[in-house]
């Protein structure tokens, strides 16, 4: 693309600054059109050990709340039906639009429905989808990723060309298109979602097997005799992994927002399942009589996302190597 | 890009009728639109057109696209820019401080607002800004568009909150690169160099770090901004703001094949344009990259 100016080491920044080196490449906001890469492919030391990974991130206090705080919520999403309580989804037009109260933390809505459970039975949907969306993504990404960039030449070509096409298509309207074909619900909403990340792991996968593919130990496993397969799985795609653990923490935020905003648009889940963007769909027109209709929904997509973003930075520093020798070499 | 569009199901030609219509009529609309061809040869009667600035004409409102984009362009011109203006107002003071005093109050205060405006979902906070501003506060209209040749104070009014949200969501993510690209150029050599010569501090800031800083700065504006004029579609329906997003969404959901070619067309050559204009000002920027 360009060149871009030597970064060179951090000579006269206090040992503190470069706790955390934040790569350039950081994901997009609202976004996800853009190019991601996670770290320098180079210089990936030996396979990372994940207790090691972990004793880092419990070091990290933002990045341990958060996963604390999404460990909550995924058990309330796994146990849903035990927290919410019965008949969410049941209308009762005596208990309509009630502000928030000791019977109704929430409150509730327009149909009298309790919106707290309905928060609650949201979670599990929007987890759902977050999850096989990534799910998706990360396999069909790291798949292509792993063959473009192992095999590179035409097979790269033709695989990173489809997914450039992909890419530069604006990603609502991928995942629009992507709905319209096969109709609005859950589970194309988790299919779209997924296309639209597929390019995203494609890319980052690649970078970091190119990475890794002429070191030594690789070349040393081809020499004895490895066969592609042993050298892809148990070779480069450990070695390759870190950038792709980052990758999937930032893309379930991502997941996240995407699935509230198409369901806000109507194309996602439908109702009378509760999802919190179809929630705040619903608790727009109420907006000026009844604030809480919008306003928690609202609150839960922005705490598991931010919760997930958070989760993703801590990773990367953690699995940074340069982080790595930096603690290990007496850092604090 | 052809290809997807018409996987999408469902007749257009059925949409536009509605209920009751003759077979006659059917038929003849079908031929007129030119639907009744094989695919492949749709494909090159219309790329054939496009070249010469003919789109087609909308199957629902009978009007050509080219005039149908065109009337949605200003507002989502307006958008993007006045949110790029935002989303750099915040990103490069906040990025610069929090790169110049690192780990201190203010760069922690930086990150959590950087944080806030990446996780945030943009039409919540739009939702929340209506609630604030028009509704307890009445002090803004709650959405809709005026253009600013009609009438200049309500073409602001109107265009403040759309613009906040989309700005502070853009410029979280501009904040974040602004922070690490100054971090790194503060670290390289030449900057100890330049200091070590004896240069004053506004010195080196000005003509060492900001100029190595303003590259990926430039970059991600560019995909910003990119991203903003292919239309943000939820906002746009939050604030009833008639820019290319809603039109695109529309066309999906009445199978207008040719207004939803013409957005995605749009879409491809705004991105490209701005990928040159990038790569202009980094020659412009970087004297090495000038051969």
């Amino acid at each position: 693309m360009s060149i871009q100016p030597t970064p060179g080491p951090p000579p006269y920044q206090e040992p503190d600054d470069a706790r955390r080196p934040e790569t350039p490449e950081e994901p997009p906001g609202g976004s996800p059109q853009r190019e991601t890469q996670s770290g320098p492919p180079s210089l990936r030391p030996a396979r990372p050990r994940w207790r090691e990974t972990l004793s880092l991130l419990a070091h990290n206090p933002t990045a341990a709340i958060a996963s604390l705080v999404l460990l909550f919520i995924v058990i309330v999403a796994v146990f849903d039906d035990t927290f919410a309580s019965e008949g969410a989804n049941d209308i009762s037009v005596d208990e309509r639009l009630q502000s928030p109260s000791w019977a109704h933390p929430f409150g509730t809505d327009d149909l009298g429905r309790d919106i707290l459970s309905r928060v609650i039975l949201g979670a599990s949907v929007s987890l759902k989808v977050g999850f096989f969306a990534v799910g998706f993504a990360l396999v069909a990404g790291t798949l292509i990723g792993l063959l473009a960039g192992y095999y590179g030449k035409w097979v790269d070509d033709v695989l990173m060309r489809f997914m450039d096409m992909l890419f530069a298509f604006p990603a609502v309207l991928l995942a629009i298109a992507v709905l319209a074909v096969r109709g609005p619900g859950s589970g194309n909403t988790a299919l779209a979602i997924g296309i639209v990340y597929t390019p995203i792991f494609a890319r980052v996968t690649r970078a970091s097997v190119l990475g890794v593919r002429e070191e030594v130990y690789v070349r040393a496993s081809r020499s004895v005799g490895a066969s592609d397969w042993r050298l892809l799985t148990r070779h480069i795609l450990p070695n390759a992994a870190p950038p792709i653990i980052v990758q999937t923490s930032i893309s379930l935020a991502f997941a996240v927002l995407a699935e509230a905003a198409l369901s806000f648009l109507g194309l996602g889940t439908q109702p009378p399942n509760p999802s919190w963007g179809l929630m705040l769909a619903e608790g727009r027109g109420y907006i000026e009589l009844a604030w809480w209709l919008a306003f928690f929904p609202g609150m839960a997509i922005f705490l598991t996302v931010l919760c997930f973003n958070l989760l993703g930075d801590g990773l990367r520093d953690a699995l940074d190597p340069r982080q790595r020798t930096l603690m290990a070499g007496g850092g604090k | 890009m052809f290809g997807l569009v018409h996987l999408v199901p469902g007749d257009p030609v059925r949409l536009a009728l509605g209920t009751r219509f003759s077979q006659e009529t059917y038929d003849a609309l079908r031929e007129r639109s030119g639907l009744d061809q094989p695919l492949v040869e749709q494909f090159f009667t219309w790329f054939g057109r496009a070249l010469t600035g003919d789109l087609g004409v909308s199957f629902r409102s009978g009007e050509t696209v080219t005039s149908q984009i065109a009337e949605r362009l200003p507002a989502t011109l307006t958008l993007a820019f006045a949110s790029i203006l935002v989303a750099l107002l915040i990103a490069i003071p906040l990025g610069t401080v929090s790169a110049l005093r690192p780990r201190s109050l203010v760069d922690r205060v930086a990150t959590v607002i950087s944080q806030f405006g990446i996780s945030v979902p943009d039409f919540w906070m739009g939702i929340v800004l209506i609630l604030v501003f028009a509704g307890t506060l009445g002090w803004l209209p709650s959405g809709g568009y005026v253009p600013i040749s009609e009438d200049p104070g309500a073409w602001l009014q109107r265009l403040l909150m759309p613009a906040l949200v989309t700005g502070v969501v853009s410029g979280s993510v501009i904040t974040r690169f602004v922070r690490s690209s100054m971090l790194e150029a503060l670290g390289s050599d030449h900057v100890r160099t330049a200091q070590a010569k004896g240069l004053g501090t506004r010195q080196v800031f000005t003509w060492h770090v900001l100029r190595n800083a303003l590259l990926p700065l430039v970059t991600v504006t560019g995909v910003q901004l990119a991203y903003l004029l292919s239309g943000v579609v939820v906002v746009e329906i939050v604030f009833s703001w008639p820019g290319l997003g809603q039109l695109a969404l529309q066309a999906v959901e009445a199978r207008d094949y040719p207004v939803l070619q013409g957005a995605i067309l749009l879409f491809a050559v705004v991105f490209l344009v701005i990928n040159l204009i990038v790569d202009l000002l980094y020659t412009a920027i970087d004297p090495r990259i000038r051969r």
